[in-house]
């Protein structure tokens, strides 16, 4: 891993577009539970049970999993000096953020079941 | 050129930020906050789709006071990250960058947050 890697464009345009998805998708779950539906047991079982709600699920954790990999980044970069606990602290970051990935798609693959 | 009895404040607590570096700040902060919260909600998430008992324990768990208070907690977060991650996408599209305007829109931040914590608080709880 180069440390130009670290730093510039790329993650600045990714947090940016994280935001805007996890910005709509909020807006969408707080209307729709608000206005459209009540939340129960059987509404939230239909409601997780259908394919677009799946995708868009599965999106937003993709959206907060990049999102917090930059932003938690950003902090690590500015409060670590010592090169060698900053990288083994991104390495935990990394392991934790795709361990949670992994664990929502066991989640929405119990859904269907 | 080099003053050597300038006054240099490290102490924190006397150093006077601004609101807009005040709400930055909490930006951070918040975010840490959920970063920790994220697996939380996925074990949460997973008891609400582990049949009726499990879905249920979680409804009751909302109900204890030391989970409204981290219910509470985590969604102030959530509420103050967007609010102010809103603000920097606008000063991102070179919105709101006078020196009037930067205190204009943090107020305006806090403001919003203060009003809509009180509606989620009034929903939710009262």
């Amino acid at each position: 891993m180069s440390m130009v890697a670290l730093e510039g464009l790329r993650p600045w345009l990714l947090q940016r577009l994280t935001a805007l998805y996890l910005l709509i998708y909020t807006a969408y779950v707080v209307v729709y539970w608000s206005f459209f539906n009540t939340i129960a047991y059987q509404s939230w079982q239909q409601w997780l049970a259908a394919d677009l709600n799946q995708i868009l699920l599965g999106l937003f954790y993709l959206a907060v999993l990049i999102h917090a990999w930059v932003g938690i980044r950003d902090v690590l970069l500015d409060y670590i000096k010592p090169f060698l606990l900053r990288l083994l602290l991104l390495f935990a970051v990394a392991i934790f953020l795709i361990g949670s990935g992994f664990w929502l798609v066991k989640i929405l693959m119990m859904v269907n079941g | 050129m080099a003053s050597t009895n300038r006054p240099v404040y490290l102490n924190l607590l006397k150093i006077k930020l601004p609101i807009s570096g005040i709400i930055s700040i909490f930006h951070r902060l918040t975010g840490v906050l959920m970063f920790i919260a994220i697996p939380v909600s996925l074990y949460l998430l997973q008891l609400t789709v582990d049949g009726v008992s499990s879905y249920e324990s979680v409804a009751s768990l909302m109900l204890h006071p030391l989970s409204r208070f981290f219910i509470l907690l985590v969604t102030w977060s959530f509420v103050h990250h967007l609010l102010t991650g809103i603000r920097f996408l606008l000063i991102d599209l070179d919105l709101f960058l006078e020196k009037s305007s930067i205190r204009y829109s943090a107020w305006t931040v806090v403001g919003l947050e203060f009003l809509i914590m009180l509606f989620i608080i009034v929903g939710l709880f009262l």
